[in-house]
This record gives structure tokens, C-alpha cells and sequence, in this order.
């Protein structure tokens, strides 16, 4: 079966063709600055040469359209024959609130609970549901399904979830931790479970740290999500990229205050303008901050400082929470390419008895699932696939449809 | 449903200049004509220190404000831009002019493209008497600093079609601001309503009620306003206020909105608030050429 994978942003939608047999990709691509004067598409199949055109596109349906042309023009190194091939769309859809624990085959009502999430991520989910509703507008009757950010975390109990708030406020407004990257996290513990052998072992703890431009670390037990960094929204937690994470919430309204500024602009401080970026003035990504304080910057040397600190105490913390720690994995672009960050991290938590091979550390490549622990808690270097795990849900929610 | 692509802007005064900002930001281009290449130049400058302004109180990222810069461009063609799907004016407040800016936007741009005046002052009706399809055209009026204040008065005048009226309400929510209907009437609802406000504090001082000072801070914190109505002229400009003043003196007859004879005479003495660093409070540039802040 040949499934699509959508993820569609306010401007953006990005996709990625799968053959489901041997779970090959066959295509990859991007529809940047939709709505925009000068939107592009970028588009990569499997073994040839990207390609960029520049094509009116002016709104989520037309990217949709431009992707289907592009895939099924042979001159543009299309990978398909026809439109008709393709056996269902996979889509990321950000915020599930409480209503999605796992994938779901979408329908009306899925759409409408779907819709309802639109509250809790306002940036997000708009654009998600665009890519649906275009998707069954160009192509009817092929089945979709939606794969949801928050769903892996939705086993975590009450006492992670709620925050220390009137009550009321999670009754009436669905005030809680939701978690984020859940589709991440979920890949990278179950190929963990596949690559140290432990198979779904009773009491199986694991802290699996997803550090990408936006990070996040989830404790997991049982294959059940206990807790993790990310909260109501994606800005609590570690430090990232741009965000600021864990924060004392009075201190934004006192710098509100001082600063005289809008809400607004509030907001953008702490998502845009802090992080690894505020602190080392440098830049938002780890491998030219870590350039730099190898050149002696003191502030980008301070930023790595404040990052790796702050994830060493997370993965104690959920260490503590799990009661003891079997495994450790590091994922995303600085989890699996950042030596430095992974040993950093695992400074002093020896007395946890995790002992990290700096050895095979530092020589772990990156894009291969590496053990880089001596010890008999396993820490591992395992790259993500998301747009995998979207597939293999499409792939497996849809059978029993289109059998029937 | 217009899809907007493309629009002009008349005139690259602060609120010409604020408008083609909040566009671009929403992934609009935008051609912001001026009068002479020496103003395109100026105002293109003037534009980056906008966004330099935003980007130190945090509101905008650098890559953002190259984004933002290169989806307007700077011109002195008047005639050579288009095709655009919508065209604002926010050329100064004198109808003759504006009346001017409408003709050759008419010519150059066709009958169809909606044409906006934005004026605080001004008659839509009498600006677009002079167009063959006034019914294209509409008023609108945003308060500065344009990309802070959401919200924008939309006027119809005698003319404008329930088109047109939707076209401007559909561009102005794609700017994610909230816009609210006026009938063509002297001060709108932003104008009217806060220049009795100004006036009343302005008489509170000259009759030795109370200080500048306390009248702002219990006008500021009695009713949560964001700041006190003299600090708010001081920003408006004085000379501005009076004009408000008057017109609305002038159009409705009223003895509120009468000038206060203080804020004459502080206009004639060139303190004009903000601008000129004398108001009703003294403001000092802490850098040359950068905002003034309050001493």
C-alpha cells in the first residue's frame, strides 16, 4: 500500500511517500510560504535529485493538489503512476486534548473532536485540519487517518497531568500537562525495547529524551508514559532552541511590568527569543553554539552549561518518579549528533548507576542506534522516525476499512 | 472571497508605514509608494528602525524582520506598481490631496480594486465623490502603533457597496485585528470618544485642579488604563489633538469639545509632546535618533 504522510503547518506542508511492503520511502518534500508571493515546493525522490519549483500556491489545497502533480508526473520524476495508487493519508495532527489516547481512522466525528482541540492549540491545529479537509476534497474516498503529538502521553495519571491550580480551572477550561513529541517518544522506546531485547519486561523503566529544536524528556513504564517536560503548551520543560522552558511564573508578569510589554510580545520572548539563543546571544542551534564555546564564547559555553543542567535534573527527577532507571535514549538532532550534550547529561548520575562508554560515546554516529552505556542501565542513541510511525498507524488503521 | 496577494500603500507616513508592516507580517506584499525617491529611501529606512524597535522589546525575531522587509517594497512610481488587490491611502489629512490620490488610483488601478482612504478626520463620501465607482471605495481608520492596537474602524460612506464593505472586513481579519462598523459621522467611535476625555484632564490642570501628574495617575490607575489621557496626547502630538479638537468642534457645534486654551498655547509654543521632547511631561532621547522615553 502506498501511504502519503502530511504535516501541514500555518504556511507550510511538509510529505513524505511510503511503500508499505518493505516500508520504503519514495519520495519526500516540501510546500514552503503557502498563501505567500513567493511559495516554493521542494521535492526529493528516493535516489535521484531534489528538485525546487516555484508554483502559484495559495492555499493548504493547492499545495495538497501540487503535491499529487508532482508525484504523478513522470517527467518531474514522479514516483507514482496515477493518483488512484495512493491507500491512504496519514496526517500529524498536534493537540488531541483528552479525547485521543491513540490514532484514529478519521470521520466526522473525529474531525469535530479534532476541531475542539483547535482551543488548546491555536497555532496548531487550524493548519492540521486544513490538510485534512483539502486531502478530502482532492482526494475522496481515500481513507485518512490522524496521528496525534499528545496521544502517547495520555496514560500519564493524575497526579503528573495536574498542575497545582484551582481545580475549577481543569474542569472548565482543560487546564493540564498534555506532553508533546508523544509520536517520538513512542518510536524511539518501542526500538528500544526491539534493540536492547528487553521486550515488554514487567517494571520496565525508561527515560527517553527527544532534543530537537523543540525538547522534551517523558519517564516511561510499562511502555505507559508516567510523566513528562513538556506541558499545556510546548514551552515548559528543557531549554530548546529559542524557548525558554521551566520558568517562575510570576516573573514573566514582573517582566511584563518593568519592560511595558503586550502579551503578546511576552509570548514571543519566551518562544523566539530564549533558549540556547537567548543565553549565548550565538545562535538557536546546539552544533554553532557549541562551535562557538569551543572558541571560548563564555555566554554560549553558559548556554550548553544551563541546557545540559537542566536535562541532567530532569532525567534524575524522572528517575526518582519511575522508582529506578533500566534505559536512557537520546533522540533528535542534538540527542543523536551532540557527544558533548549526552555526557554532559549523564555527569554524576553515576550514583544511579548509569556509566556512560565515552568511548563509544563519542564515536556513536549519529544515524545509527548505538548503546553508549557500560553499565547495566543502557543508554542508547536511537534516531527518530516519526513520519514511520504516522505510515505504520495509517497503514494499520485503514486495513480493516478497505478490507471491508 | 479575495484572496490578498498584493497590496498598495499611499503615502509612508507613520501610518502608512505602520499598515504596510502589519500586512507584510501576515504574508502579504506590499508596495508602499511615495512621493519622491528621497522619502522611498527614507521611509525604507525608517521601516527597518521599526522593526529594529520591536525586535529589542522582543516582539519580532531578526529572520522575521528580513521577511517582513522583503515583502514590501519602497517606490517612487506612482503609477508603475499593481496589479494589487486591494489600495490603501494614508496620505496627509487634507481632502484635496487625498481627493488627488483617489483619482490616479482609479486610473492606474481600474474600477474594481477596493480603494481605502484612511483618515480620522476626513468625509469618505466627499473624499470619493470624485471617483467614477465610489462605491469601491471605503474608510478605515487604525491607531497607532499599528501593529499594537487591534483593533480598526471601518467607515462606510454614503456610497460603498456591502462588497466592498466585506472585501475591507475580510483584509482586516487577516491582519488578526478586529475591526467594528462606523457610519461616515465626525470622529468615528475612537476619536469621539476620547477627545472629551483629553480635553477634560487638560482643563483639570489649567484650573489648577491637580498636578499633570496626579491627574494621569488617578485617570491611569483609578480605571485601568494602559496610560493617563495627558501622557496619551503627549504621544498623539499635541498639535494633532487640536486638530481633533477642532474639527469635531467645528463639525457638531459642541462646547465639549471646545480646545482647552492651555493646549492652544502649549501648541503654539511648540510643545507638542513627545515629538519635540515637551508636553504635558518632558521625554529625552536616550540614544540620538532612537524613541524618546519619558525624563
Amino acid at each position: 500500500m502506498i501511504v502519503v504522510v502530511l504535516n501541514c503547518g500555518s504556511s507550510t506542508v511538509k510529505f513524505q511517500v511510503f511503500e508499505m511492503q518493505g516500508e520504503h520511502t519514495l519520495a519526500t518534500g516540501l510546500v514552503d510560504r503557502i498563501g505567500m508571493a513567493e511559495a516554493t515546493l521542494s521535492y526529493a525522490p528516493a535516489g535521484k535529485p531534489a528538485h525546487r519549483e516555484s508554483p502559484d500556491v495559495l492555499d493548504h489545497g493547492q499545495a495538497v493538489e501540487q503535491i499529487l502533480s508532482i508525484l504523478t508526473d513522470r517527467h518531474r520524476d514522479g514516483v507514482l503512476e496515477d493518483r488512484s495508487q495512493i491507500g491512504a493519508i496519514g496526517h500529524r495532527v498536534v493537540h488531541g486534548g483528552e479525547s485521543f489516547t491513540e490514532s484514529a481512522l478519521i470521520t466526522d466525528r473525529v474531525l469535530a473532536s479534532i476541531r475542539e482541540c483547535v482551543d488548546l492549540a491555536p497555532l496548531h491545529n487550524p493548519p492540521n485540519l486544513k490538510g485534512i479537509t483539502a486531502c478530502s476534497r482532492v482526494l475522496p474516498g481515500v481513507p485518512q487517518v490522524a496521528v496525534f503529538d499528545t496521544a502517547f502521553h495520555q496514560t500519564m495519571p493524575e497526579r503528573s497531568y495536574l498542575y497545582a491550580l484551582p481545580y475549577v480551572l481543569y474542569k472548565r477550561h482543560r487546564i493540564r500537562r498534555y506532553g508533546f513529541h508523544g509520536t517520538s517518544h513512542s518510536y524511539v522506546y518501542q526500538r528500544f525495547l526491539s534493540v536492547t531485547g528487553a521486550g515488554p519486561k514487567h517494571g520496565l523503566r525508561v527515560v527517553t529524551c527527544h532534543l530537537g529544536n523543540g525538547c522534551s524528556v517523558a519517564a516511561i513504564q510499562d511502555g505507559k508514559v508516567v510523566d513528562t517536560s513538556m506541558g499545556m503548551t510546548p514551552l515548559e520543560g528543557l531549554v530548546m532552541g529559542t524557548r525558554c522552558g521551566d520558568l517562575d511564573p510570576a516573573l514573566i508578569l514582573h517582566v511584563m511590568g518593568k519592560e511595558e510589554l503586550t502579551p503578546a510580545q511576552a509570548t514571543t520572548l519566551m518562544n523566539k527569543h530564549s533558549g540556547l539563543y537567548g543565553l549565548s546571544g550565538v545562535s538557536s542551534d546546539m552544533r554553532e553554539v557549541l562551535q562557538e564555546a569551543s572558541s571560548g564564547n563564555r555566554m554560549a559555553a553558559l548556554a550548553v552549561d544551563v541546557f545540559c543542567y537542566r536535562l541532567r535534573k530532569y532525567v534524575g527527577a524522572y528517575a526518582a518518579a519511575l522508582g529506578g532507571l533500566d534505559g536512557l535514549v537520546f533522540t533528535g538532532g542534538i540527542g543523536c549528533n551532540a557527544s558533548h550534550v549526552r555526557a554532559r547529561a549523564c555527569e554524576g548520575l553515576e550514583f544511579l548507576g548509569l556509566a556512560l562508554d565515552t568511548t563509544a560515546n563519542d564515536l556513536a554516529p549519529g544515524d545509527v542506534e548505538t548503546r553508549v552505556s557500560s553499565s547495566q542501565i543502557e543508554a542508547w542513541v536511537i534516531p527518530t522516525n516519526e513520519e514511520l510511525v504516522i505510515a505504520r498507524d495509517t497503514a494499520r488503521l485503514v486495513a480493516p476499512a478497505t478490507a471491508a | 472571497m479575495t484572496h490578498f496577494r498584493k497590496i498598495a500603500v499611499i503615502g509612508g507616513g507613520t501610518m502608512g508605514q505602520g499598515i504596510a508592516q502589519v500586512a507584510a507580517t501576515s504574508g502579504i506584499e506590499v508596495v508602499l509608494v511615495e512621493i519622491s525617491e528621497e522619502r522611498a529611501q527614507q521611509v525604507q529606512r525608517e521601516l527597518g528602525l521599526q522593526l529594529d524597535a520591536q525586535i529589542a522589546k522582543w516582539g519580532l525575531t531578526k529572520s522575521e524582520k528580513r521577511a517582513i522587509l522583503a515583502r514590501v517594497e519602497v517606490t517612487a512610481d506612482k503609477e508603475g506598481f499593481g496589479p494589487v488587490d486591494l489600495a490603501v491611502e494614508a496620505v496627509p489629512e487634507r481632502l484635496a490631496v487625498k481627493q488627488q490620490v483617489f483619482r490616479d488610483l482609479e486610473r492606474v488601478l481600474g474600477p474594481d480594486v477596493v480603494k481605502v482612504t484612511h483618515t480620522a478626520t476626513l468625509s469618505v463620501s466627499e473624499i470619493s465623490q470624485v471617483l467614477q465607482h465610489p462605491e469601491r471605495a471605503i474608510g478605515m481608520h487604525f491607531l497607532p502603533p499599528v501593529y499594537r492596537v487591534p483593533v480598526v474602524e471601518v467607515v462606510r460612506g454614503l456610497a460603498t457597496s456591502a462588497d466592498t464593505f466585506a472585501t475591507v472586513t475580510q483584509w482586516i481579519s487577516v491582519l488578526g485585528k478586529t475591526s467594528v462598523e462606523v457610519n461616515e459621522y465626525p470622529g468615528y467611535i475612537t476619536t469621539r470618544g476620547i477627545v472629551p476625555m483629553l480635553n477634560e484632564a487638560m482643563h483639570m490642570v489649567m484650573e489648577g485642579v491637580a498636578s499633570a501628574k496626579d491627574v494621569d495617575a488617578a485617570l491611569r490607575l483609578g480605571f485601568g488604563l494602559e496610560m493617563g489621557p495627558l501622557g496619551m496626547a503627549d504621544r498623539i502630538g499635541l498639535d494633532q489633538v487640536l486638530l481633533w479638537m477642532e474639527s469635531l468642534f467645528h463639525e457638531l457645534g459642541e462646547l465639549k469639545y471646545r480646545p482647552c486654551p492651555l493646549l492652544r498655547k502649549m501648541v503654539r509654543a511648540g510643545h507638542l509632546g513627545v515629538k519635540t521632547g515637551r508636553g504635558f511631561f518632558s521625554y529625552v532621547s536616550p540614544v540620538p535618533g532612537s524613541p524618546a522615553v519619558p525624563a
